[in-house]
């Protein structure tokens, strides 16, 4: 029954996500990394947090830094910066942690600095050129570029971004231990 | 009607009602599964959860449940009015399992969300069978069979209202045409429009809204009513709504004539019987004036006196108890952390340490206040805590099945069975439990009763099934008398299907060689039975308990037995640790596994060539392992005299571990690493320390086991 509880609850977010939607479609929440900025659909975007103290975890891939407390809730953070394969900086107090929920998992996201809440409209967003050295890495997580202003912003697909095998793979962990 | 309810809730409650039902009757049926006969009052509660269970299906609409339910019913009806003597107990109780079963099948189907379609002619044949021969047996021995149950005087409890002079008397008949959907909704709306005119109104068949089949009925011998009312014919035509009918009879009646067809209402309806049954006297009375004779109301009358009887015994009990979603529990427990959490950091607050505050009135309040949140956490620990009587219950039943079906004959004692555990562990241990009785009873037992008396044994087979709490840990055990476990067999076996290195025999233990059914693959059964066999049971049996940080211990003497027993821990939610510090990192250690702490000397540790290290205490070595290497942490001590050893042991094997320095000892709320992070061997979750940082839990198991994988 706590299954049929929680799919319940999936389809009742989902449908409050769809109405969000409305509002919130074409919303960007944009952060800088290095000179680039990036840009990240809000309706994937759970709130912002400052800094805090992470606790490391030995033995896992570089850009999970570790695991912060949420008000009880234990989530795992990773660096946007450290995932792009750029050199690690120095964390400042205008370094912040962007929460986000994918498919009801909660992760951190550590970026270098915020920047601005953009509404772009869709017919803006170009797809990222195919041509270029780096085409398959940057289709990776880059859905679109847009224009805003004098900058362009790169859009990231977040499911993308916090890899998909590593989901399936917690996923399929989490459906293990629901079993046994 | 129902469907204005909020059936979801009304199912979730039916659900677990009719499951706390049919776990009590199951209880009540093997407990008196030896004796010869039921006594009344077991008969009576059978009888009384049948008719709750039926009642609540009828409302529900759910056919087939309200149908074998009703059928068992009437047996126990039977049963409780008539006394029959001889009755086949076996027989009965086996049916009876057979209804629970069929039940049960339908509610799982329920809370999977699909539709209860079981099929449940054969069921309600065999106990209509049953119940003839009961009754046919008794009439061959020339006893009176009791009348109360098929004979009733309608009158008896229809009182008609009081007739004006102008009321008008009818009798109508609504015949629609045979293709007509749903005739009993249309039934239905006609009786709800007449009802507003109507003094009296009574109709049949009765549960038209309850019951689909009554649809059938209905278009089969159409739907007739008896009405008493001030309007006039014309106008209570009007109200009919004839659209789909093909012929309303409609007769006027005098006062006489009214009372007359009433009475022959009633026993036309009692003859009706075998129509489907009555099933929601809720809707009966919704629909109709409460007093309107019904099919069936002879046998609710009674049931309702009993009811109240029983009832009236129970309440106390359904008072007292209200069952709180698991989801619920969870969320308050880790709210309740999250105080406790909360409450150190305003009372270790830095802003607190400012010299020559004075603060005693500050300390008098935070103690009160330490001490509810304690008391709270008790609390919430003792509501997750259940007994598992529950769980042993399906043990018993397990037992019984699986002991007839091979033909053996298997008594089972148990005993503590009101030893508590926490209801995640009991989720966690009912299937491996399950696998191991069923193993004792078939691969334990021996076949052959001569087998057994030949070494001396009693012919009946004996499992016993124990729990006790012992140390923080619950220990359960599954016993036989069989014919316990062969150390050669086991051998030959496991080395056949290659699980197992070639050592000759003598260099395994005992424990050693029972632990080889435990492997994957392997099964000393030739032969697969329902029961067990396939050898995908015990390595399963094994994880499951592993999971939950629990262990199998498996002990036999060949002739005389097998005990395998669970060791399983009280709780999984709150841990007591020791948090030690290494590098920036705080780590806790589970207060149970560790041995002692002791500073060494350099002296004391001996390296290998190889890089392997170890230390030896008291002339004993053990293997060492710094965790600052281990899991790369910067800044921490190298020096082993600067450090502390930890000396852990796990299932017989130790472990010395490198540390920084001891931080303090507390009780741990274990929350899992968020599963997105890959699991890391030797962790084995995480928790938040006082002041909010999050400590990682040492799992020494799996630092046992890495530690084996890099050798």
């Amino acid at each position: 029954m706590a299954e049929e509880l929680l799919k319940k609850e999936e389809t009742d977010e989902a449908e409050g996500l769809l109405e969000e939607d409305d509002s919130q479609k074409g919303m960007f929440m944009t952060f800088q990394i290095g000179k680039e900025f990036f840009g990240i659909s809000i309706s994937y975007v759970n709130e912002i947090i400052a800094m805090q103290p992470i606790a490391a975890i030995p033995e896992v891939d570089d850009y999970i830094k570790g695991l912060i407390n949420l008000r009880g809730k234990i989530i795992p953070v990773i660096d946007v910066r450290v995932r792009f394969k750029m050199d690690p900086c120095e964390y400042t107090d205008r370094t912040c942690i962007i929460v986000i929920d994918v498919k009801s998992t909660m992760i951190g996201l550590i970026v270098e600095r915020l920047a601005d809440v953009d509404t772009i409209a869709e017919d803006s967003i170009a797809p990222p050129p195919s041509l270029g050295r780096k085409e398959h890495e940057h289709n990776k997580y880059v859905f679109g570029l847009a224009r805003t202003g004098d900058r362009v912003t790169l859009l990231l697909d977040p499911e993308k971004l916090i890899k998909q095998d590593d989901i399936v793979a917690a996923m399929e962990e989490g459906r293990k231990e629901e079993q046994s | 009607m129902a469907e204005e309810f909020n059936t979801e809730s009304m199912l979730d409650l039916f659900l677990y009602e009719s499951g706390q039902l049919l776990e009590k009757l199951e209880g009540i049926i093997l407990e008196k599964q030896d004796a010869d006969c039921f006594d009344d009052a077991d008969i009576n509660e059978i009888f009384r959860v049948m008719h709750t269970i039926k009642g609540s299906s009828g409302v529900l609409m759910y056919e087939n449940i309200t149908k074998v339910t009703h059928k068992l019913e009437d047996v126990f009806y039977y049963l409780r009015e008539s006394h029959p003597d001889n009755v086949p107990h076996m027989e009965l109780v086996e049916k009876v399992l057979a209804v629970s079963d069929f039940v049960t099948g339908e509610l799982d189907k329920l809370k999977n969300g699909d539709t209860p379609d079981g099929d449940e002619k054969q069921l309600v044949e065999d106990l209509d069978v049953f119940l003839g021969r009961l009754k046919g047996e008794i009439k061959n021995q020339g006893i009176q069979m009791p009348q109360a149950n098929k004979h009733v005087e309608p009158t008896q409890f229809y009182i008609t209202p009081v007739a004006g002079d102008d009321s008008h008397f009818y009798r109508i008949s609504i015949h629609y045409r045979s293709d007509t959907q749903m005739s009993n909704l249309r039934a239905y709306s006609a009786t709800y429009a007449l009802k507003e005119v109507a003094e009296d109104l009574l109709y049949t068949p009765d549960d038209i809204l309850s019951n689909e089949a009554s649809a059938d009925v209905i278009v089969a011998e159409g739907f007739h009513m008896l009405l008493q009312t001030k309007s006039s014919k014309e106008e209570v035509i009007a109200l009919i709504d004839s659209s789909e009918a093909e012929e309303i009879n409609f007769d006027e009646l005098t006062k006489e004539e009214y009372g007359k067809a009433l009475s022959e209402f009633g026993r036309e309806e009692a003859a009706m019987e075998a129509a489907p049954p009555a099933a929601a006297k809720d809707n009966g009375n919704k629909e109709a004036k409460k007093e309107g004779p019904k099919p069936g109301d002879y046998v609710v009358k009674t049931k309702e006196a009993g009811k109240g009887k029983t009832l009236a015994k129970n309440q106390p009990k359904q008072q007292s108890i209200i069952s709180v979603n698991v989801e619920k529990m969870d969320a308050l427990m880790d709210l309740i952390g999250e105080l406790v959490i909360a409450e150190a950091v305003v009372l270790q607050n830095p802003d607190l340490k400012v010299p020559g505050l004075e603060l005693s009135n500050f300390q008098k309040a935070s103690g009160q206040l330490s001490k509810i949140t304690t008391e709270l956490q008790d609390v919430i620990m003792s509501m997750r805590m259940m007994p598992l009587t529950n769980t042993f219950q399906k043990m018993r039943r397990i037992v019984f099945d699986v002991s007839r079906k091979l033909g053996k004959d298997i008594e089972l004692e148990v005993i503590g069975e009101n030893t508590e555990v926490d209801k995640n562990i009991i989720e966690h241990i009912t299937d491996p439990l399950m696998h191991l009785v069923r193993n004792s009873v078939d691969h334990g037992i021996e076949e052959d009763p001569a087998d057994r008396t030949s070494v001396g044994k009693p012919s009946k087979g004996k499992i016993t099934l124990e729990a006790k709490n012992e140390g923080g840990k619950v220990y359960i055990s599954v016993k036989d008398d069989g014919k316990g476990l062969n150390r050669d067999k086991l051998y030959q076996k496991a080395l056949d299907k290659g699980l197992i290195e070639n050592k000759p025999i003598s260099e395994f233990t005992d424990k050693e060689i029972f632990r080889f059914i435990t492997l994957p693959g392997f099964s000393t059964k030739e032969e697969v039975t329902e029961y067990s066999g396939r050898g995908v049971g015990m390595d399963v049996v094994v994880k499951n308990i592993q999971s939950i940080s629990g262990r199998l211990d498996i002990s036999s003497v060949e002739f005389e037995g097998s005990e395998m027993t669970l060791v399983i821990p009280l709780t999984l939610a709150i841990i007591n640790g020791i948090v030690v510090q290494v590098g920036n990192s705080p780590f806790v250690i589970e207060t149970a596994s560790i041995k002692e702490f002791v500073r060494v000397g350099e002296d004391s540790l001996i390296s290998e060539p190889s890089g392997e290290e170890y230390i030896v205490l008291r002339g004993e070595c053990y293997p060492f392992i710094r965790l600052n290497e281990r899991y790369d942490l910067p800044d921490s001590v190298d020096k082993i005299e600067e450090g502390i050893i930890v000396v852990l042991e796990h299932e017989g094997s130790q472990v010395c571990v490198l540390i920084d320095k001891l931080l303090q000892e507390q009780e741990i709320v274990v929350k899992p690493i968020p599963p997105y992070v890959r699991k890391v061997k030797g962790l084995s979750g995480c928790t938040q320390l006082g002041d909010g940082s999050i400590a990682l839990i040492l799992d020494i198991a799996g630092l046992l086991m890495h530690d084996g994988e890099r050798r």
